[in-house]
């Protein structure tokens, strides 16, 4: 926001202030000089003001901030006299204010026999000085008032409104009747909407209220009589109406975050002044002034007690009052036990509620520099949520198993999303107001933004990659979004390529492999693979992780091949684990020792067709085995010449072992011939050295 | 045979001459034949002759035979531990490799700077007592907003643009992307009773065009204590200590006052800029400081949607962006870089 510091100087009395040290000053009671152009007196900052401080958004009010940051005296010329003539106002338009919620006060002077040209050279330059155009004398009039005390007007044609019964132009604060129209200053026709508050006259709306006057009621060059207004309006009701319109305005933004109500006639004898001096027009006596709500200002405490021990320091009282009451605060310390200063709030600080904002007002302008710096009481610790670590173990361990975290979009292009929809946590989750359809969707998967990142590499010429991303994953399910934790990852191209070995690409169980490790690393007993179809994998290279205990932790497999070609890869393998699934390890609290005998491990091979799964060979074994049994491992798998088509050749290991005693190697043997013959029972199933 | 015992030396001294020249162990096998072998061995031949030698002189002849083969015996034992590290040598030598050929290194996986930054920020903080927490990225209108004194229709909601979900519902609780983590903060206040020392990690979304400086998703850390007596000086003790152990131990806390409907008072939390010793440079913009978090003291109004009585308690929140630290660490020019995962990127922002 454009402020100018000859304009600011001008509430200041004395030498104009260095421009520095104000934009220093101003900067430190929260007001944040953000640039500055010109120099000396053409001095013009570029001022950030925050959403809850309206009233400085205007010279007066900044040039009181100025004052009390400076420790300059701050003065308020006033308006000055305006020189009325003729009939009353009264007798030429009339308010009524409908809507006293919104509209607590509407005032308004009449101006007549204006002609319509310039305004002064010293009004146009402050205007200019600040980047906002000079238009005609009336309208330079009412902007100047709004720079000038925060105070929005609108000037209409009177001649323009249409007359009420008793033929006076009647102004009449009201809701839009539906479907009512309106065009607007900017020249758009506006279809309005019940709730929108407008200004209209006998017949018809006129205006926005504290948004955008209308077209046909504006002032032009054949204006001779204005009906000037000044009103303050409902922050709410404005902003309700600036938004449904799209619209912002210099007025739309004070009213929204709060004029001063007391400003009204301020406001009208200023703007009086200039056009009556520039237009030359006759000021008509009395303002005509509808109150719907009085203001009531308000009175708040400040405990000197209470100011101390939120703050961690003293603040002298006497300090305390001087702050207060260059701010216009009016207070009046009540001493005794209580130690209070009672206040006045200014109307102008809409932002003051509560004893906790004089706490601010002083504190801000002590300066925070003066905090002293301190650590809270100590107090007894607790423990982190049990999710997050457990996604940063996740992290270390996918990192442990050599791959690198990617961070990605949260959200992706509804196409992208739509093959993993059946494998997320529901329904796609759409945003209404996304910034394009490549963000529009929440994913189903991390999985989408991991392939985006491996295209992104492989365009690179970094075509051997893993990679894993632990966040959320989303879905619409029983009427709510839920939010799954994903440790997604993805595998592409080779895997450990040195120039000592043939390269190996990547396969399915390189993918289920991670998944295994990540198991392990967390504590968790193995996972299960079941062959499952997801429409996004390749066919009879896609699993579903199943956790100890039968739960669903998540799925992985090899990317079906029309969709890896869309993203440039060739077979890359993906995961998505449901950490929440994964089996919380119970406290080891005591832990079995390893047994001092070596144990033993025997061979076998067996013939079977390639659809008989490891698992049931793995299982049957087990089942058929005796306590010493305590691993069966898959050796070897071979298929090729010697072995019937459809068939398959798999070497397996069995491990046993015992905590009290050696095996002999009768035992071991004896042992195996039964796993033998149950492997056996299996259809079509031979195992080699036994008939 | 009076001489026996010169004729042993000599042969003793040939004994030398022909183990001098016995290398490998063919030679040595070979010289053991020579002297030692069953039939024709130089030391089986004199212990045959002991037979014929007269009976006073057999014990004089009888020790120098002995000695010569004790001798013979030590020598070839000796060539033969030679002969067969000799072996062992070569047989080593040959598997020999070129040791500066490229190693077979294990695939190193990295973590994201985003999570090595949050970590050691979280870390600065769980030295002072704070607990990691955590709540869902999808959230209502009450917790992101109306809870934390943002009331419906308010100006301060301009300032964060939002997205929101298709479907969502109205009012307070229509559905929306968090635009901060303070929800999390909400969620605790509600569900125990202070003291209350949390850090809120996470990921926020805000409706801000990608380019340098703003992604519409990024990373956010906040905290929130809350006890009896906490003071407006504890925040600025806090934030200072965290300064010193985060960005080194000269480093000084600025705070400025701003507006945050969440906090009041609240403040705009700046480091002395450590990369110039506030000289002026590039990435302080020649200020000398470096704005890195808003702060404040929680709000009354807050407070009380928390079910906390003010009047009792007080507490402190502030809030800071990982993504935007990560760059000020690594100097990094564009945002976006952190979330393109360019491996080019990754490795190197790590090796640094």
């Amino acid at each position: 926001m454009k402020m100018s510091l000859s304009w600011l100087a001008s509430y200041l009395p004395g030498p104009a202030p260095d421009p520095s040290a104000a934009a220093e000053r101003l900067t430190s009671v929260g007001f944040i000089v953000e640039g500055r152009e010109g120099e000396g007196a053409s001095t013009v900052y570029d001022v950030e003001v925050t959403a809850n401080r309206p009233d400085g958004m205007n010279h007066r009010g900044l040039a009181r901030e100025a004052a009390v940051a400076l420790g300059r005296e701050f003065r308020d010329p006033g308006p000055g006299p305006v020189s009325e003539s003729g009939r009353p106002a009264a007798e030429l338009a009339a308010i009524v204010i409908e809507e006293g919620e919104l509209c607590p006060r509407y005032s308004a002077r009449v101006i007549e026999g204006i002609r319509m040209g310039p305004a002064s050279a010293a009004v146009r330059a402050r205007l200019e000085s600040i980047g906002s155009n000079a238009i005609s004398a009336p309208v330079d009039a009412t902007n100047h008032v709004l720079w000038d005390i925060g105070q929005p007007m609108h000037a209409f044609d009177l001649d323009r409104l249409a007359k009420g019964k008793d033929g006076r132009p009647t102004i009449v604060v009201r809701l839009a009747r539906p479907g009512e129209k309106l065009v607007t200053l900017d020249g758009v026709e506006r279809t309005l909407a019940g709730d929108q508050l407008v200004i209209a006259d006998a017949e018809k709306p006129v205006a926005l209220a504290g948004v955008m006057g209308g077209l046909h009621s504006a002032i032009s060059d054949s204006t001779t009589r204005i009906l000037l207004e000044s009103a303050h309006f409902h922050p709410g009701a404005v902003r309700r109406t600036a938004k449904a319109t799209g619209m912002h305005t210099d007025a739309s933004h004070r009213f929204e975050r709060g004029t001063d109500p007391l400003t009204t006639l301020d406001g009208l004898d200023r703007a009086a002044r200039i056009i009556a001096a520039d237009c030359g027009g006759e000021v008509r006596p009395g303002v005509i002034d509808a109150v719907a709500r009085p203001f009531a200002a308000r009175t708040l405490g400040l405990r000197l007690a209470r100011l101390g021990s939120f703050l961690g320091m003293e603040v002298a009282p006497e300090r305390c009052l001087s702050i207060l009451a260059a701010l216009g605060f009016a207070p009046e310390r009540k001493g005794g036990a209580g130690d209070v200063i009672e206040v006045t709030v200014p109307s102008w600080r809409i932002d003051v509620a509560g004893e906790i904002d004089l706490v601010e007002e002083i504190i801000r302008c002590v300066g925070y520099d003066q905090l002293p710096e301190t650590l809270p009481p100590v107090f007894e610790p607790g423990e982190s949520a049990e999710s997050s670590i457990l996604e940063d173990r996740a992290r270390d361990q996918l990192a442990g198993l050599g791959l690198t975290e990617a961070h990605n979009y949260s959200f992706v292009s509804g196409a992208e999303n739509a093959p993993f929809v059946p494998a997320g946590p529901g329904e796609p989750v759409e945003i209404e107001n996304p910034l394009g359809e490549p963000f529009s969707t929440l994913r189903a998967t991390p999985v989408v933004g991991l392939l985006r990142s491996a295209q992104h590499n492989v365009r690179r010429s970094r075509a051997d990659l893993g990679l894993f991303e632990v966040a959320r994953s989303f879905g619409w399910k029983d009427g709510q979004v839920a939010e799954r934790r994903s440790a997604a990852f993805l595998l592409a191209g080779r895997r450990q390529s040195h120039w000592s070995d043939a390269a190996r690409e990547a396969d399915f169980f390189d993918g289920t492999g991670i998944v295994a490790g990540l198991f392990s690393g967390l504590g968790a007993p193995a996972p299960r693979f079941e062959a499952a179809p997801f429409p996004f994998l390749a066919e009879g290279r896609s699993a579903r992780i199943v956790a100890e205990g039968g739960a669903v932790a998540g799925w992985v497999g090899v990317l079906a091949s029309p969709l890896a070609e869309g993203w440039d890869l060739a077979d890359p393998v993906v995961g998505d684990v449901d950490l929440d699934a994964i089996p919380k390890p119970a406290p080891v609290t005591s832990v079995e020792i390893p047994s001092r005998f070596p144990g033993s491990s025997v061979d076998l091979t067996l013939t079977h067709r390639k659809e008989i799964p490891w698992r049931l060979v793995e299982e049957t074994v087990k089942r058929a085995g005796p306590a010493e049994l305590l691993a069966v491992d898959a050796n070897n798998r071979y298929s090729g010449p010697g072995v019937a088509p459809g068939f398959v050749k798999t070497n397996l290991s069995l491990r046993f072992g015992s905590p009290e005693r050696s095996l002999s190697r009768e035992e071991v043997n004896g042992w195996r011939d039964s796993a033998a013959r149950a492997l056996l029972a299996l259809p079509e199933t031979g195992v080699d050295g036994i008939d | 045979m009076t001489e026996a015992p010169f004729v042993l030396d000599e042969q003793l001294a040939r004994f030398e001459l022909d183990a001098a020249r016995a290398r490998t162990s063919a030679e040595v096998q070979k010289l053991r034949v020579d002297w030692l072998g069953k039939g024709h061995g130089v030391v089986t031949a004199f212990l045959g002759l002991l037979r014929e030698v007269p009976k006073d002189e057999k014990g004089a002849y009888g020790a120098g035979v002995n000695k010569l083969k004790a001798r013979v015996e030590a020598r070839l034992k000796e060539l033969e531990g030679a002969a067969a590290a000799e072996a062992a040598r070569a047989a080593e030598s040959a598997r020999a490799v070129d040791v500066t050929l490229p190693p077979r290194v294990p695939a190193v996986g990295r973590l994201h700077p985003l999570t090595v930054v949050r970590r050691r920020i979280e870390a600065s903080f769980r030295s002072l007592g704070y607990e990691v927490a955590d709540g869902p990225e999808v959230e209502s209108d009450w917790y992101n907003f109306e809870s934390l004194n943002f009331p419906p229709d308010h100006p301060a909601r301009d300032a964060v643009d939002t997205f929101f979900v298709k479907g969502g519902g109205t009012g307070r609780d229509r559905l929306l992307l968090r635009t901060h983590t303070s929800p999390v903060q909400m969620r605790t206040m509600l569900s125990r009773k202070p003291p209350i020392r949390i850090l809120c990690p996470g990921r926020v979304f805000r409706k801000d065009d990608i380019d340098p400086r703003h992604l519409p998703v990024f990373n956010q850390i906040e905290g929130l204590a809350v006890d009896e007596g906490i003071t407006f000086a504890d925040l600025r003790g806090t934030l200072a200590a965290f300064a010193r152990t985060f960005f080194g131990d000269r480093a000084k806390v600025r705070f400025g006052p701003t507006f945050f409907p969440f906090v009041e008072p609240g403040v705009d939390v700046a480091v002395s800029c450590v990369l110039c010793e506030q000289k002026g440079c590039r990435v302080c913009s020649g200020s000398g400081w470096i704005e890195i978090m808003g702060a404040g003291m929680v709000h009354p109004k807050v407070l009380e949607n928390g079910g906390i009585d003010p009047e009792r308690y007080t507490g402190f929140a502030f809030g800071m962006g990982v993504d935007r630290i990560a760059l000020l660490l690594h100097g990094l020019p564009d945002l976006r870089l952190l979330l393109e995962n360019d491996l080019r990127f990754l490795d190197r922002v790590w090796s640094s």
